[in-house]
C-alpha cells in the first residue's frame, strides 16, 4: 500500500439543535438497507444504528426539560484500536481500522455469539434476531453499496463506510489519493434538517468537527471544548462522536455521575 | 465369499482415507459455509448507474426540493436538493421515507370498482376505459337530470394547477360545491383580509427574527415548512435569536425554547391581549407604525387596558404575571421579533380570536411586512386561464347554494367540515356524487365519524388516491393517481415561506402500475362529457396544460427544479396601509378574548385532552410509513397500543402508573390507551400524537395506535366556521 | 492407477485360493481381504472426491447468445476500457448495456447468426442482454476496479489480464458454470478442484485477493526504507530466508493486515 494517511473519522452532534425529529433515523435505515417488522415497538429487537434518546431533567413541571440524543456507533479508538467490541470478537467479524478509524463489522463474518453486544457500553450493536423480509415491491429501494445481512448475525452503524469507498473511487478516478472533507458524509449528517450533525476527520485541524470540540490528542481525544462531551468518557473508550449542549444537566447526563457528585469539570 | 466386519471398516477407512486426500470435504466445507452467510433468500440489489433526480415533495405543504438518488431506473434513496431555498439539503423523516410510499404495497395498481359493502375491501379490477366511461356516464347522467349541483369534490390541496382544474370542472360542469382542505393557512389568510383589508398568504421571515414569540406552534414539530422551521431554529439555537413557547405541554419547541411559558390550553389569545397590553402601557409598541397606518387602535387599547392586565392574564392562563410583563418587554424590545400561531403543525386551522390576537402583537411590533417579521404575499397568479364559458345548466347549478355555506355568510374559502356535517344531516339539496383528490377526510377530519355519516348518504364516491387509505377504502371507485415520484406538478407557496415560490414535481421514475395522472383524468372526463366542458379543457394532457400554465418559467422550473422571486420583498406600509389601514378591531378580535368551548363538562370528564404533533407521526392524507413508526419511541407506542402522556401527579390521582392501561373516554368516543408519565404536561392536561391508528388496510403501514380524530368532537369558529377545536374534555380510569 | 491394477490383479489370486484355506491361510487372506478393501474405498473415494464430486458440485448454462472479444477488441482504440469504461463518479461499468451497442448493431451486419439473435431478440425489442458474468463476487464483497487499475491508487496500476486473464482475446464464451451450493461462478473458486492455480486469474477467493494486497503491503513498506543500508539488508534477507520478513502492517487492528471494510459491505 502507497503511503496511506491515517485519518480518525468523527462525528460532532449539537443537541441544542437537535430537534429529535428522527431523519437521521431514517436517512440511515435508508442508505443501509436496515429492514423493518410489523410490529418495532420493543427497542431491544428493533434494528435502528443510529437511535435517538430521550434525555430528561428529572425535575418536576414546569421545570421538567427534555433533550435528545442521537446515538450512533460511537466508532470507539480505545488504546490503540482496541475498542471493546473488535477486542472480544472471536471470529474476526469486527475490526478496527487505523486508515480511518471506523470500527468495522463483516456480517458474512459473524457468526451470531453477540459478545460484542455485551462488550458495547453504548448498545450501538443490534442482531438481526430475523431474517429480513422487505414487503412485495420494497425491495426496490435496497441500496447496492451495503448488503443485506440475514439472521443471525450482528449488525451496527459503520459511518457509512460504503460511502467512503464511492468517494474513493471518484478520487482515484480523478488522480487524487485523498478526501475533502464534503466528499465523504454520512447519510444521517447530509440528512440531518437542523444542521446538528457534523461529520469529518478529527485529526485533521481544517475539518469543522476537529474545530467544534478541539480534542486533545495527549489525552485520549478529550474536547477541549467546555460544551462538548463524549458518552461514558470516564470508561476510556475514546468514542469518536461527540457530542455539544450549553445545557450543564445534558452533559451530566453523559456519564454515570453518582449524586450529589461535583459538577462536571470542564476540561 | 467372506466379507466380515473387518473388511468393512477397512473399506470404510480406506474411503475416509480418500475423501480426505480429496478435495471434497473441504471444498464442501467451504461452500457451505458461504451458501449459509449468502442466503439465497436475501435479497441481493442490483448494481448500475448512479443518477439523481430533481424534483419537488409534496408529502406535505412545505415544498422542500428533493434528490432522488437512482441505480439505473430503481430509486434507491430520497435526499435533500443542496442549495435550495427551502431546506437546503435538508430532509424530514417522512421526506426521505417516500420510496416506502412509492414502492409500498398500499399502492393502488389499477383503476377499482367496489363489489362488496362499502368499506369491505373487494374490489374488481376495471380498465381505465371502463372506469372513465362509468364516471362520465354518471356525471352525464346528473347533469341532464338537471342537478349538477349535487355533485361534490374536495382537494387536498389549495393552490397549484391541480386544484385550478378540479375547481374549473366543478365551474364548468355546473356544481358549487368544490373544497379544499383549510388549514391554519386558511385562519392566517382571514386574520390577514380582517386586519390588513386584503387578500394574501401569511409567509414568515424566520431567517431574519431575533425573537420568536410562538403561541403552541410547533416551530420544530412539523409547522410551516418542517425543514425551514429547522434550520431557523438552529440558527436561534447558535445565537441569533431566542424563542419563547406558550404550550401547556413540552413539546419538543418548548423544550429547545428559551423560555417555556407553560399555558392553560385555549388560553393563548388572553395571553396575547395581555402581552399587548403591557407594550401599550408601557408605550413600547411602534408608534410610527401605529399612528400612521392603523385604525381602532384607542378601541383596541381601551379593551386591552380594561380587560386584560397582567393579574387577570394571570388568572386566565396560569402564566405567572411577572413573565407576561418580561415576556412583553423582550418581545418589544427585540430589534425584529415575530409572534407566530397555528398550533403543532397548523393543520387544524383554529380560532380566529386567536390568530387576530396574535397578529395584533405583530401590528403593536410593527413587523407586518418587516425583515423578521411576517409578510403579505400575493396568493400565486400565474394561472391565467380565460373562463371558462358555462352553459345554461353550469349557470343554473353554479347559483346554487353551497352546501358548506363558505363564501357567503362566512368568509372561509372552504368549510368542509360544516359540508360534511349538512350532507350527514340530508339538509338542503342531495349529494349524489364526490370526487376526493389528495384528501383522506375519512380520517383526518375531526370527529370523522359524521364524514362517515356523509359518505354514507352519497351514493357514488370517486377517489384519485394512489395508495389505499380510510377514504379510497370506503369509495365506490378508486381512479389511482400516480403518486409525486411518477408525475408532474407544480408546487407553488410552500406553507409560511416568505418568497413568492414554484416548486416542480417530476417524474423520478415512470409509473410502477397501471395509474393516471389525475389532471390527466379530469381533461380526458371534460372532453368526454363535451360541450362547454370540453371548451373549457382544451389541452391534450396534464403535461401540455403544466407548461402552457407556467409559460416562460417552465424552463427555469426544469432546469433549477424551481422558480423564486429572489427580489421579492413584500409591499411597504405606505403602499400597502395607506388607503386601507390595518384594523385592530375586526370582528374576531373587537370583544378580546373570547374562549373556543370544548366539548364536554368538567365534572364527567375532569381531564383535557390535546392532540399533539410529533415529526415522527405523519398525520396527513399520507400515513406512516414504516420507517417513521419504527422511529416512534416504546413511551409512545407499545404493541399497537398508543400512550396518553400525563402529569405524575395527575396520573397519582387516578392510580396510574407508567404504562398502565387505561381507558380514555371522551363525549365523542372511548379509546384503550396505556398512559406515560410525563413531567413536562401540565397537571390536569393528557395529550396523545395526531396520525396514529389509520384503518389496517396494510399491515406494515399505519395500523399503529389510536387515533384521537374520533375523540376530538368538531368545534366551528364563530367567525370563520373553521374547525377550531383544539383539545377536548376527557376521563381517563384504569383498565 | 498402477496400484490398482496391481491390486486388480492380485484379486482372482486371492479368490481362487480360498477353498482350501487352513485357518492359518484363512487369517492370512483375511489380512489381505482387509487391505483390498481399504484399497478399495480408498480409491473409491478418491474417484468420488476428485472426478465425480466436482461434476456435481457444479452446473452450467450457456450464454444467451456467443460473444467474440477478439473481433470487438479489434475494432475498438482504447481497448478493454472502450466498452468496460469507468463512469465518472468512479465506478466500474461492467458489462456493456445495449445503448452501448446500439451504434454498430442497430440493423443485422453480418452472416454471424449470433449477431442475428443480438439484435432481433435484445436490440429492436430494447431488452438488456442477461449476460451471465463469469468474475462476479457474491453481494458481501466491495471491489473497486479504479482502486486496482489507477496508478495513483493505493495499489500499484494493474492491468485487465492481472485478474480475468485473456478473456479479451477470446473468440468465443464458454459455458458459465456455478457451484450448486452457493450459486457463485466457477470462475471464483478456480476450474481446478483443488484450488491450484498457475495465473493470477485463474481464482479470485478471498485469500488471492489478500495475497496480492500483501505483497502490495510489502512493497510499499519495502519503498518506505528509507536508508540505503537498512534496505540493503532487508533485500538480502528476503533472498536468502524468502517469506519470512513480515509483510507491511496493514490498516486492521484485529489482523494487522487490511482492514476487514476495505473488501467487504
Amino acid at each position: 500500500m502507497k503511503g496511506a494517511t491515517t485519518h480518525r473519522y468523527g462525528m460532532v452532534i449539537d443537541l441544542d439543535k437537535c430537534t429529535g425529529c428522527g431523519a437521521c433515523m431514517i436517512a440511515c435505515m435508508a442508505e443501509n438497507n436496515v429492514p423493518f417488522r410489523d410490529d418495532e415497538s420493543d427497542k431491544l429487537l428493533s434494528l435502528t444504528w443510529m437511535r435517538i434518546f430521550r434525555l430528561n431533567n428529572g425535575k418536576p413541571f414546569p421545570e421538567a426539560d427534555v433533550c435528545y440524543l442521537p446515538r450512533p456507533c460511537m466508532h470507539c479508538e480505545g488504546d490503540h484500536g482496541h475498542s471493546p467490541c473488535v477486542s472480544v470478537c472471536p471470529a474476526t467479524a469486527t475490526d478496527y481500522s487505523r486508515e480511518t478509524g471506523i470500527v468495522s463489522q463483516i456480517y458474512t463474518r459473524c457468526f451470531g455469539c453477540r459478545y460484542c453486544m455485551g462488550a458495547c457500553p453504548y448498545k450501538a450493536r443490534l442482531f438481526n434476531w430475523w431474517d429480513p423480509v422487505w414487503p412485495d415491491g420494497m425491495e426496490k429501494f435496497l441500496n447496492p453499496d451495503v448488503s443485506p445481512r440475514v439472521r443471525g448475525v450482528v449488525e451496527k452503524c459503520s459511518f457509512c463506510y460504503n460511502r467512503y469507498q464511492l468517494a474513493k473511487n471518484k478520487a482515484f478516478l480523478e488522480g487524487r489519493r485523498e478526501l475533502e472533507e464534503n466528499e465523504y458524509q454520512t447519510s444521517c449528517t447530509q440528512a440531518c434538517p437542523a444542521g446538528a450533525i457534523v461529520f469529518g476527520d478529527l485529526n485533521n485541524p481544517h475539518h469543522q468537527v476537529h474545530q467544534l470540540v478541539d480534542p486533545d490528542m495527549a489525552h485520549g481525544g478529550r474536547p477541549r471544548n467546555p460544551n462538548a462531551f463524549r458518552i461514558l468518557e470516564r470508561l476510556g473508550t475514546n468514542p469518536k462522536v461527540y457530542y455539544l449542549s450549553s445545557r450543564e444537566w445534558v452533559r451530566r447526563s453523559g456519564d454515570n455521575t453518582i449524586e450529589g457528585e461535583g459538577k462536571l469539570k470542564s476540561h | 465369499m467372506n466379507i466380515g466386519r473387518r473388511s468393512f471398516l477397512s473399506f470404510l477407512i480406506g474411503g475416509a482415507a480418500g475423501t480426505a486426500l480429496s478435495p471434497l470435504p473441504w471444498k464442501l466445507t467451504d461452500d457451505i459455509s458461504i451458501w449459509s452467510q449468502n442466503w439465497p433468500w436475501t435479497p441481493v440489489p442490483a448494481t448500475g448507474e448512479v443518477t439523481y433526480a430533481n424534483t419537488t415533495c409534496t408529502l406535505c405543504p412545505g415544498g422542500c426540493g428533493i434528490s432522488v438518488r437512482k441505480i439505473d431506473e430503481r430509486c434507491v434513496k430520497i435526499e435533500g436538493t443542496p442549495g435550495h431555498p427551502v431546506n437546503d439539503g435538508g430532509v424530514c423523516p417522512l421526506g426521505s421515507s417516500g420510496l416506502q410510499v412509492l414502492y409500498g404495497p398500499a399502492r393502488i395498481k389499477t383503476p377499482l370498482k367496489r363489489v362488496g359493502e362499502r368499506g369491505q375491501g373487494r374490489w374488481m379490477a376495471i380498465s381505465w376505459e371502463d372506469a372513465l366511461a362509468q364516471t362520465a356516464d354518471k356525471l352525464t347522467e346528473l347533469r341532464e337530470g338537471g342537478q349538477p349541483q349535487s355533485v361534490a369534490c374536495l382537494s387536498g390541496r389549495t393552490y397549484g394547477t391541480m386544484p385550478s382544474l378540479l375547481q374549473r370542472f366543478m365551474a364548468a360542469y355546473g356544481s358549487p360545491n368544490f373544497m379544499t382542505v383549510p388549514s391554519m393557512r386558511d385562519s392566517y389568510a382571514l386574520t390577514f383580509a380582517a386586519m390588513n383589508g386584503q387578500t394574501a398568504m401569511a409567509g414568515f421571515d424566520t431567517e431574519n427574527t431575533d425573537f420568536v414569540l410562538s403561541f403552541g406552534s410547533g416551530i420544530i414539530d412539523g409547522w410551516g415548512s418542517p425543514v425551514r422551521m429547522f434550520r431557523a431554529n438552529s440558527a436561534w439555537q447558535g445565537g441569533r435569536g431566542k424563542v419563547v413557547q406558550a404550550e401547556p405541554r413540552l413539546s419538543n419547541t418548548a423544550a429547545k425554547s428559551d423560555i417555556w411559558a407553560p399555558i392553560r390550553p385555549g388560553t393563548d389569545a388572553a395571553l396575547a391581549l395581555g402581552m399587548a397590553h403591557v407594550i401599550i402601557l408601557e408605550k413600547r409598541y411602534r408608534s410610527d407604525f401605529v399612528s400612521n397606518y392603523t385604525t381602532g387602535f384607542d378601541a383596541f387599547k381601551t379593551m386591552v387596558m380594561a380587560g386584560y392586565s397582567p393579574e387577570k392574564v394571570a388568572q386566565i392562563t396560569g402564566v405567572e404575571k411577572n413573565t407576561i410583563v418580561s415576556l412583553a418587554r423582550s418581545f418589544a424590545r427585540a430589534s425584529r421579533p415575530l409572534a407566530i400561531c397555528g398550533r403543532g403543525r397548523g393543520e387544524v386551522p383554529g380560532s380566529m380570536n386567536e390568530f387576530m390576537a396574535v397578529h395584533a402583537l405583530n401590528a403593536l411590533v410593527g413587523v407586518i411586512n418587516r425583515p423578521g417579521g411576517v409578510w403579505a404575499l400575493p396568493e400565486p397568479g400565474y394561472i391565467q386561464w380565460s373562463g371558462p364559458d358555462l352553459d345554461a345548466v353550469a349557470i343554473a347549478g353554479g347559483r346554487r347554494q353551497r352546501l358548506d355555506g363558505a363564501g357567503s355568510s362566512n368568509p372561509a374559502a372552504s368549510l368542509p367540515n360544516r359540508f360534511f356535517t349538512t350532507v350527514a344531516a340530508g339538509e338542503d339539496y342531495p349529494i349524489e356524487a364526490m370526487f376526493i383528490s389528495g384528501a383522506n377526510p375519512d380520517f383526518d377530519f375531526l370527529n370523522n365519524q359524521r364524514v362517515a355519516e356523509a359518505m354514507a348518504k352519497i351514493p357514488f364516491v370517486v377517489s384519485f388516491s394512489s395508495l389505499m387509505d380510510d377514504t379510497a377504502r370506503n369509495a365506490d371507485l378508486i381512479l389511482p393517481d400516480h403518486v409525486y415520484l411518477e408525475r408532474y406538478e407544480d408546487v407553488p407557496a410552500p406553507m409560511g415561506f416568505q418568497r413568492p415560490i414554484i416548486g416542480l414535481c417530476r417524474p423520478a421514475v415512470t409509473p410502477q402500475f397501471n395509474t393516471m395522472h389525475t389532471g390527466d383524468v379530469i381533461i380526458q372526463l371534460a372532453q368526454t362529457l363535451g360541450g362547454t366542458l370540453a371548451d373549457a379543457f382544451p389541452w391534450d394532457n396534464y403535461e401540455v396544460c403544466l407548461q402552457d400554465t407556467l409559460g416562460d418559467q417552465w424552463d427555469t422550473l426544469v432546469e433549477e427544479g424551481y422558480a423564486m422571486d429572489e427580489g421579492f420583498s413584500p409591499a411597504p406600509w405606505a403602499d400597502m396601509f395607506g388607503s386601507r389601514k390595518f384594523d385592530f378591531t375586526a370582528a374576531g378580535i373587537r370583544n378580546g378574548f373570547v374562549p373556543v368551548p370544548i366539548a364536554g363538562d368538567d365534572i364527567t370528564y375532569p381531564l383535557v385532552l390535546m392532540p399533539y404533533d410529533s415529526m415522527r407521526v405523519a398525520s396527513g392524507a399520507i400515513g406512516n410509513t414504516p420507517f417513521m413508526t419504527k422511529t416512534v419511541d416504546e413511551n409512545v407506542l407499545l404493541h399497537g397500543m398508543a400512550f396518553v402522556q400525563i402529569n405524575p401527579v395527575t396520573a397519582g390521582s387516578l392510580g396510574l402508573r407508567q404504562g398502565d392501561k387505561a381507558e380514555l373516554t371522551t363525549p365523542a368516543g372511548k379509546a384503550e390507551v396505556r398512559t406515560d408519565l410525563f413531567e413536562g404536561i401540565m397537571p390536569g392536561v393528557i395529550a396523545m400524537p395526531r396520525g396514529m391508528g389509520r384503518t389496517p388496510y396494510d399491515k406494515k403501514l399505519m395500523k399503529h395506535g389510536v387515533s384521537t380524530n374520533p375523540l376530538v368532537s368538531s368545534v366551528e369558529d364563530p367567525i370563520s366556521g373553521l374547525e377550531a377545536a383544539w383539545g377536548v374534555r376527557a376521563k381517563l380510569s384504569k383498565a | 492407477m498402477s496400484t490398482t491394477e496391481e491390486h486388480a490383479n492380485e484379486v482372482p489370486a486371492e479368490i481362487a485360493d480360498k477353498k482350501e484355506t487352513t485357518p492359518e491361510t484363512k487369517k492370512e487372506s483375511a489380512i489381505g481381504y482387509v487391505i483390498l478393501f481399504f484399497f478399495v474405498g480408498l480409491i473409491a473415494s478418491l474417484i468420488v472426491g476428485w472426478i465425480i464430486f466436482p461434476r456435481l458440485l457444479y452446473s452450467q448454462k450457456s450464454q444467451p447468445f456467443d460473444f467474440n472479444h477478439a473481433v470487438h477488441l479489434d475494432l475498438v482504440d482504447e481497448g478493454c476500457q472502450s466498452c468496460h469504461y469507468f463512469r465518472e463518479d468512479g465506478s466500474f461499468s461492467g458489462v456493456p448495456k445495449l445503448a452501448q451497442c446500439i451504434d454498430c448493431h442497430e440493423e443485422v451486419n453480418g452472416e454471424d447468426p449470433n449477431e442475428e439473435i443480438f439484435v432481433t431478440e435484445y436490440v429492436w425489442k430494447e431488452r438488456e442482454v442477461p449476460w451471465l458474468i463469469y468474475s462476479k463476487q457474491p453481494d458481501c464483497v466491495f471491489f473497486s476496479h479504479v482502486a486496482h487499475v489507477s496508478e495513483d491508487s493505493l495499489y500499484d496500476g494493474k492491468d485487465c489480464v492481472t485478474c480475468h486473464g485473456y478473456h479479451g482475446e477470446s473468440e468465443t464464451l464458454r459455458p458459465y458454470q456455478y457451484n450448486r451450493i452457493t450459486n457463485i461462478s466457477r470462475d471464483i473458486w478456480g476450474h481446478n478442484i483443488a484450488g491450484f492455480a498457475r495465473n493470477s486469474w485463474d481464482r479470485a477467493k478471498m485469500d488471492d485477493c489478500a495475497k496480492c494486497h500483501a505483497e502490495a503491503r510489502d512493497a510499499a513498506s519495502r519503498r518506505n526504507l528509507k536508508a540505503p543500508t537498512t534496505r540493503f539488508i532487508t533485500n538480502i534477507i528476503d533472498v536468502a530466508f524468502p517469506g519470512t520478513r513480515p509483510a507491511g502492517k496493514g490498516s486492521s487492528v484485529q489482523t494487522e493486515r487490511g482492514a476487514c471494510f476495505e473488501c467487504h459491505k
